[in-house]
């Protein structure tokens, strides 16, 4: 029997700007959706299941993150009950609900914790190069040994115990049986989805954000690979100075682009910016835009008299780290690539 | 040239409640003057092919009315004019302006025998038949019209002479100018009606550039006896359609394009329509995508079940888009809010139920402003003690000037407005 949350759409405003309790269920937003289709019928089932209060039927549906925010559904809906913008704080929550920590959910509802969180972890940094007499190659040393470290422990303690979460609640615990073999037979989907968001093509609106996205992803990806593997920040060989020099300016210049755009509110997916969307994209663009910086100092060899550059690198280094990574948007990177591989799953076994 | 005339009431709108209140007020001995924009009297009722749910005629009903109105030796008509402003000047004291617009015909001696229409070259799209069909620039509007006489279009007129020289009257006078006429009444009231809404505001339905897709006045006219064709056509190819479907809410309900509410009257007369098809076309499916089917008065849900089990097929969602395939068959997506799945179904063709919304630039005629309610139907302020008082004392508003209904209500409504105006004509009402 299904059990019915009444303080549910109390909890998801929340999470986000919308209106969903004026929908009439007439299933426009459905209809104009282009990547609805038969097998996946949203969003009006979401906003449905969030009026009834049916949470736990949420949890077990991947449909939010199936859903790329193109807009149509919220402009051309004709209560403007914002059927997208609750897609997007369903994604929000859904987040909260896979991450066994309980922080995501924390950071998400209080804009005050997300401070404490931010300003907690720059005190740290600062109290830590404190007790290393702010030598800047102590300093740098640490914040190459930082990366790795917190790259290997954000992920095996919190987004791979997260993502067998989600495993549990859209496949384990709705029933679904599927065979190991089939597990392995769509493993494809998850790297192609995880690599090339191919699904954004689908929408209707522009492919000029599919590929700003799409370089913006890979921008990010092999700047963490370059600095983390190749340690950019100590190398001489040219070759690698100056592909990390590429990677952070496309970094930083594609998400000054998409800051302006949710400052000018000119697309429906950027009219209801949250402070979790703000901090993923200003957070990201000062992380490229730091490096790159950084980098210059070095090679300018003005680093040893400007220690406080590199600091600033740091700051946001660690808060991108430890707060934006493992509870805030970055998630939403594995949460879209493993719910199309699950679906294909869940679909091959039918 | 002007001149002045003295009436009791002055009725703006000639549809059928600016009749039925005008008949009302003359036959308890009022001298009443009907203003009609357009060039017969009859409005939007005397184009429909049958009324819900009775299934009866409505020019049957319309034109014994009007011809009843035309020939009263109480009301005097003025078709093609229109009222410029109106001054309260006192109680049972207004001034208004109208400019009763050149036909370039002699209404005295026309005696319609469309002579003039045969002669004339120059074919134009017919407002009257919804632009279905084409009409001359020297033209009888439409068979049943009242009066039923010729007018020239002189915007799309050549000025041949053709029509002049062929008129057996001699009545066609291309030196006739406006006239201005100076009124004085002691009350108004006012039944402008509706308009219906553009369906080009919503582009993903298609209208104006799929030729199958087309408005529910236009299948209207499909429908009545003096239709453009002699049988149900669809636009593109003239072929007889055998899969029709009606989208309902194609402008009510519908936040996107500024009109939120129910129009009140989409629902029944799409299954009204329904009904004649499936007598027209006893091959033909017809399929109604609805939201909710809003069957509230006497006799309707009676009519809702008639049409379901006629073999109408009803669908539970608002249609999202529609698409031309190859041929001019048109695609139609939507969700099936009963299965709560997203689907496709095809058509070859599509009947928009447009709704209806107020008619803009009342409020502008009066000099002491009208009230308008917050979706520009005239406001009644007393909608329960007297639903035709307006905000000015001795005006008085019948039918769907004061919000969407149907046209039993139009009538009860021009009943209300015009026994309201006779009270306020023996003195009473004052101070409202």
């Amino acid at each position: 029997m299904a059990k019915i949350n009444p303080d549910f759409a109390k909890e998801i405003f929340k999470y986000g700007n919308n209106d969903f309790n004026a929908c009439y269920n007439c299933g426009n937003c459905t209809a104009v959706c282009s990547l609805s289709d038969k097998d996946n019928s949203f969003p009006r089932k979401m906003v449905r299941l969030s009026v009834l209060g049916l949470d736990d039927k949420i949890t077990e549906s991947l449909d939010p993150w199936l859903c790329y925010y193109c807009g149509e559904c919220a402009t051309l809906c004709p209560r403007e009950a914002n059927p997208g913008e609750l897609m997007m704080s369903l994604r929000r929550w859904l987040t909260a609900k896979y991450d066994w920590t309980g922080l995501s959910g924390i950071l998400y509802k209080s804009l005050f914790a997300t401070l404490f969180a931010f300003i907690a972890t720059a005190i740290a940094v600062i109290w830590f190069s404190a007790k290393l007499n702010f030598n800047t190659e102590a300093i740098m040393h640490f914040g190459h040994q930082f990366e790795m470290i917190s790259i290997a422990a954000v992920f095996t303690l919190i987004l791979l115990p997260n993502i067998a979460r989600m495993w549990w609640f859209t496949i384990i615990k709705p029933g679904v049986k599927v065979k190991f073999k089939t597990y392995l037979q769509s493993a494809k989907e998850l790297f192609i989805h995880m690599f090339t968001q191919k699904r954004t093509l689908g929408c209707d609106d522009s492919k000029a954000r599919w590929f700003m996205h799409l370089i913006l992803v890979f921008g990010y990806l092999a700047l963490l690979f370059t600095t983390v593997v190749l340690d950019w920040f100590g190398t001489e060989n040219m070759f690698i100075i100056a592909l990390g020099y590429i990677e952070s300016i496309s970094i930083f210049i594609i998400t000054a682009i998409f800051v302006t755009g949710r400052i000018k509110k000119n697309r429906e997916l950027n009219k209801f910016s949250q402070p979790s969307d703000w901090f993923f994209v200003i957070w990201l663009f000062l992380m490229g835009f730091t490096a790159f910086i950084v980098r210059i100092f070095i090679d300018l060899d003005l680093i040893e008299n400007n220690l406080w550059m590199y600091l600033f690198h740091l700051i946001v280094l660690v808060q991108w780290a430890l707060i934006i990574v493992p509870f805030g948007k970055w998630t939403h990177f594995l949460y879209r690539s493993f719910a199309m591989y699950f679906e294909k799953v869940i679909q091959a076994n039918k | 040239m002007s001149k002045s005339e003295e009436y009791d009431v002055l009725v703006i709108g000639g549809g059928i409640s600016g009749v039925e209140a005008s008949l009302n007020l003359a036959n308890q001995g009022h001298k009443v003057l009907v203003v009609e924009k357009d060039l017969s009297v009859g409005g939007k009722m005397i184009h429909l092919s049958k009324v819900f749910p009775t299934l009866d005629c409505s020019a049957c009903i319309t034109t014994p009315k009007v011809s009843e109105a035309a020939r009263h030796s109480n009301i005097t008509i003025y078709t093609y004019s229109q009222v410029n402003d109106i001054d309260k000047k006192a109680e049972h004291d207004f001034r208004a302006s109208i400019t009763k617009f050149p036909r370039y015909v002699d209404e005295e001696s026309c005696t319609g025998c469309q002579v003039c229409e045969d002669k004339c070259p120059v074919v134009v799209q017919d407002q009257y038949q919804y632009d279905l069909v084409g009409r001359k620039a020297a033209y009888v509007p439409f068979s049943i019209a009242n009066p039923r006489i010729a007018a020239i279009d002189i915007e799309n007129c050549s000025l041949c002479g053709a029509c002049e020289r062929a008129c057996p009257a001699d009545c066609i006078d291309f030196t006739q100018e406006k006239q201005d006429i100076e009124i004085k009444v002691k009350s108004v009231i006012v039944a402008t009606g509706f308009k219906l809404f553009d369906p080009t505001l919503i582009p993903r339905y298609g209208f104006g550039l799929f030729k199958n897709v087309v408005t529910s006045m236009q299948m209207e006219r499909q429908l009545v006896p003096t239709r453009p064709f002699n049988n149900v056509l669809r636009p593109k190819d003239g072929k007889m359609p055998d899969n029709i479907a009606y989208v309902l809410c194609a402008g009510s309900r519908d936040e996107t394009v500024g009109n939120p509410i129910c129009s009140q009257v989409c629902c029944m007369y799409s299954i009204k329509q329904a009904q004649l098809l499936l007598g027209a076309l006893p091959m033909a499916d017809v399929t109604i995508y609805y939201l909710n089917i809003r069957s509230f008065g006497k006799g309707f849900n009676e009519f809702y079940q008639q049409a379901k089990d006629m073999g109408v097929t009803f669908v539970k969602g608002k249609i999202g888009k529609v698409e031309e395939l190859e041929g001019g068959d048109l695609k139609l997506r939507y969700e099936d809010i009963e299965q709560g799945v997203v689907k496709e179904a095809n058509h070859d063709m599509v009947v928009l139920s447009v709704g209806i919304l107020a008619n803009d630039g009342v409020t502008s005629l009066f000099k002491q402003n009208l009230e308008l309610d917050q979706f520009n139907y005239v406001n009644q302020k007393d909608l329960l003690a007297n639903p035709a008082q307006t905000n000015i004392g001795g005006v008085y508003v019948a039918g769907t000037a004061s919000g969407p209904m149907d046209i039993p209500d139009s009538i009860l409504s021009a009943g209300a407005a015009s026994s309201e105006t006779a009270g306020y004509l023996r003195g009473g009402n004052h101070e409202k």
